[in-house]
């Protein structure tokens, strides 16, 4: 039983839509990136399905370079989170604001 | 097509059913009498401190990261493996090249101490960053 | 294709890698020289670095003889398009590099991260300007932004730093899912990921046009971050005030003249059939020329307007620094060789003049200790030469003769006029917000030159002579520049030949 491609393609629209929610209304800066990575695996979903659909492998290939890069991106916001918690004592977003306008 | 995901429904409809009037059930047969020796976490033996939500040490934030760095790598070494024996030698040489890069990197953790479980805390700042500190907090405040 | 082909492919290429070949040994040879020298000799990698992206700027030289060509299987170009952002990067960097080894704000820290993090800065640039696949562009790019993170947090026990760290983060990672997503989707209609394919494709059939101008816009999300253009730009005043400024000064120049590389290449190739000599047209369904018009018309305005209540001399430039991308976005829009030749032409030119400037501020920093404009006052009289280049780079940012900045808006100008009266209205919001520039520029300037500094302060301050020979290096060609801009007019103009050659 093969399922249709726009089954794949509303599911990754509903993950990224609850992705792009997350990101603008958490104010928890490790849940904020909690939800970037549901974006990218959002966008991982698609070009998969899309490999799936055209029979080439470009897709495949693309999503192993965004999971690297969204590892090293995580990485590198994870230990800024805990170097400003070490300053701030926080990882709120509202409370790390010196700087407006 | 539509009918196997009906049974599917059906299933975890039931499911779920299931599960709520259980303890449903459970709930309004209990007999209720909290106490704060039966609601904490061991009942006997252990006496428990603090919270449940604790604070993790630091260090094991960085190791996780250094972790993550690292894992995540491998991902290109099965496709590279896959395929190695069509590509020979070439493929060989450029995977060493790429392991090796990586390999500087764990040398620099390394050698910068960041895998040493015991690191001494290092002194963050010289005198110089806290005249930067005061100078923003007033900054702040006439902002 | 068979293996053995790719393979080959893959050898052959690697001649025409050399200047990323050299700078990717150098992050390693400067990783390792970090790890063997002592604390307090770590400034030495400065020179390391240095020598590295002086032996890269002659390979890159090297290259203009090779033409236009396709390397790795078609997912990079090296074209003279390329090339001369190549240029630009190189010479900002290095300038930027000798910026960070006069800096007190770096003085004491461990510097060895840093200079190797420019290097894989500069590399990652590399590969913006000559991406032509979905998976190098977003690569590229993700290359550039995380070694951006680090180096906007490199003074991290300081609070603007980290927090400055921080937004950039969130903001990057954000918009680099909202261009995923759009590259995801243009993957989904075209089945092909190298961008020639893309724009031969799209042009022969007609795709859904509003699936694709979802996926324009959702990937304009990712370059317009890079370029910091309005509505992405949000990271820029907070990242540009809370970062060291040596690299403050290269953010507002280095990725955002590369985003404007991978932009102009991006969608020239892939949106867009050329017609007739030098002009393109737009793909069917998806105007998309008139949205980036709408982008830079609110890039400038609302860059100049938020800049006028500005009292962080850095802060005010940052916002200056969006009105200047929009600007150079104006270029773009016209879809013409000549629009593309303008931009290109202004990008080196707003490198001279912006990095002058926040040269100057670096000055007034070390030497005052403050960044605030109340402490420009009098500073003629105090430091007459910081004070001298600041005016000449502050003229050339308003667009007045006879300086470089004025070449180079009248070129963009003369582009619009010439692309006919579809963008007449642009060049009237450009030249509106050219005036309010003008009001907040001259605020720095009554500050330095008529204000009355206050009496506590030390009459005179000595600027070492190291920054001396920096500054008279950048106000030099800032000047010359607007009297005899020949030859990079003529180079612009032949980068520009090549950009569809492949």
């Amino acid at each position: 039983m093969e399922i249709p491609i726009s089954y794949y393609l509303l599911l990754s629209g509903i993950l990224f839509t609850i992705g792009v929610v997350g990101v603008l209304t958490r104010r928890n800066a490790i849940v904020v990136f909690m939800s970037i990575e549901l974006m990218l695996n959002a966008v991982n979903l698609t070009l998969v399905a899309f490999s799936k659909q055209f029979n080439s492998l470009d897709g495949q290939i693309f999503v192993f370079f965004v999971m690297v890069v969204a590892a090293a991106e995580v990485a590198v916001g994870l230990a800024l989170i805990v170097a400003i918690f070490r300053l701030k004592q926080t990882v709120s977003i509202d409370k790390i604001n010196i700087m407006k306008w | 097509m539509l009918f196997n995901f009906a049974t599917a429904l059906v299933f975890l409809i039931f499911g779920g059913l299931f599960v709520l009037l259980n303890l449903g059930i459970s709930r309004i047969l209990q007999a209720r009498n909290p106490h704060p020796v039966k609601i904490s976490t061991y009942e006997c033996g252990e006496l428990p401190e603090g919270e449940s939500w604790i604070q993790f040490n630091i260090r094991f934030y960085v190791v996780a990261l250094v972790f993550l760095i690292f894992e995540v790598e491998i991902i290109f070494l099965f496709p590279w493996a896959l395929v190695f024996k069509d590509l020979g030698l070439f493929a060989f040489v450029e995977m060493m090249i790429f392991v090796f890069i990586l390999l500087v990197g764990l040398a620099y953790v390394w050698a910068k101490g960041d895998l040493d479980w015991d690191k001494p805390q290092s002194v963050p700042a010289p005198e110089l960053s806290q005249s930067y500190e005061q100078k923003e907090v007033t900054e702040t405040v006439d902002s | 294709m068979n293996p053995s082909e790719i393979i080959q492919n893959n050898i052959n290429s690697l001649s025409y890698f050399l200047p990323e070949l050299i700078l990717t040994g150098m992050i390693v040879v400067l990783i390792i020289a970090d790890l063997l020298l002592k604390k307090e000799n770590s400034a030495w990698t400065s020179l390391l670095a240095l020598g590295g992206l002086v032996i890269a700027f002659v390979a890159v030289l090297n290259q203009y003889d090779l033409g236009s060509r396709s390397i790795f299987n078609d997912m990079l170009a090296v074209d003279p398009f390329a090339l001369y952002f190549k240029l630009l990067f190189l010479t900002s960097a290095a300038f930027v590099v000798l910026l960070s080894i006069g800096s007190v704000e770096l003085a004491g820290r461990p510097v060895g991260e840093y200079f190797t993090l420019m290097t894989a800065l500069t590399l990652g640039l590399f590969l913006m300007a000559s991406a032509t696949n979905l998976i190098t562009i977003f690569i590229s790019i993700e290359f550039v932004s995380v070694t951006s993170f680090i180096l906007a947090t490199y003074l991290k026990t300081r609070r603007r730093s980290s927090e400055a760290g921080l937004k950039y983060t969130i903001y990057g990672a954000f918009s680099s899912g909202l261009m995923l997503y759009g590259i995801s989707i243009l993957y989904g209609l075209t089945g092909t990921l190298d961008i020639y394919e893309i724009g031969t494709k799209l042009a022969a059939s007609s795709a859904n046009s509003l699936a694709l101008l979802i996926s324009i816009i959702l990937m304009l999300a990712g370059f317009g971050y890079k370029l910091a253009a309005v509505p992405f730009h949000f990271w820029a005043p907070d990242v540009y005030e809370g970062a060291p400024t040596p690299i403050t000064a290269f953010f507002s120049v280095g990725p955002k003249a590369a985003g404007f590389a991978l932009l102009i290449r991006f969608f020239n190739v892939a949106f867009a059939t050329e017609a007739t000599n030098g002009e393109w047209a737009a793909i069917a369904g998806v105007n998309w020329s008139q949205l980036l018009a709408v982008v830079a018309a609110a890039t400038m305005t609302l860059g100049n307007l938020v800049a006028i209540v500005q009292k962080n001399v850095k802060r005010l430039l940052a916002y200056s620094s969006i009105a200047h991308a929009g600007y150079a976005l104006m270029g773009v829009v016209l879809l013409s060789d000549q629009g593309v030749y303008a931009t290109l032409f202004y990008l080196v030119v707003y490198y001279l003049m912006n990095i002058g400037a926040f040269l100057v501020v670096i000055v007034v920093q070390d030497l005052v200790g403050s960044e605030s404009i109340d402490d420009y006052k009098g500073l003629i009289w105090r430091a007459p030469l910081p004070a001298i280049a600041m005016g000449v780079f502050l003229f050339s940012l308003t667009g007045l003769p006879p300086t470089a900045g004025f070449i180079g808006k009248f070129y963009l100008f003369a582009a619009l006029i010439k692309g006919g009266p579809g963008f007449y209205w642009l060049a009237v919001v450009a030249i509106i917000n050219s005036v309010i520039s003008l009001y907040y520029y001259a605020r720095i300037l009554k500050a330095m030159y008529f204000d009355q500094q206050d009496e506590k302060e030390p009459a005179s301050l000595a600027v070492s002579p190291y920054y001396v020979v920096l500054l008279i290096a950048l106000v030099v060609p800032t000047i010359f520049l607007g009297v005899y801009w020949a030859p990079l007019a003529d180079l612009a103009n032949y980068s520009v030949e090549f950009l569809r050659a492949l």
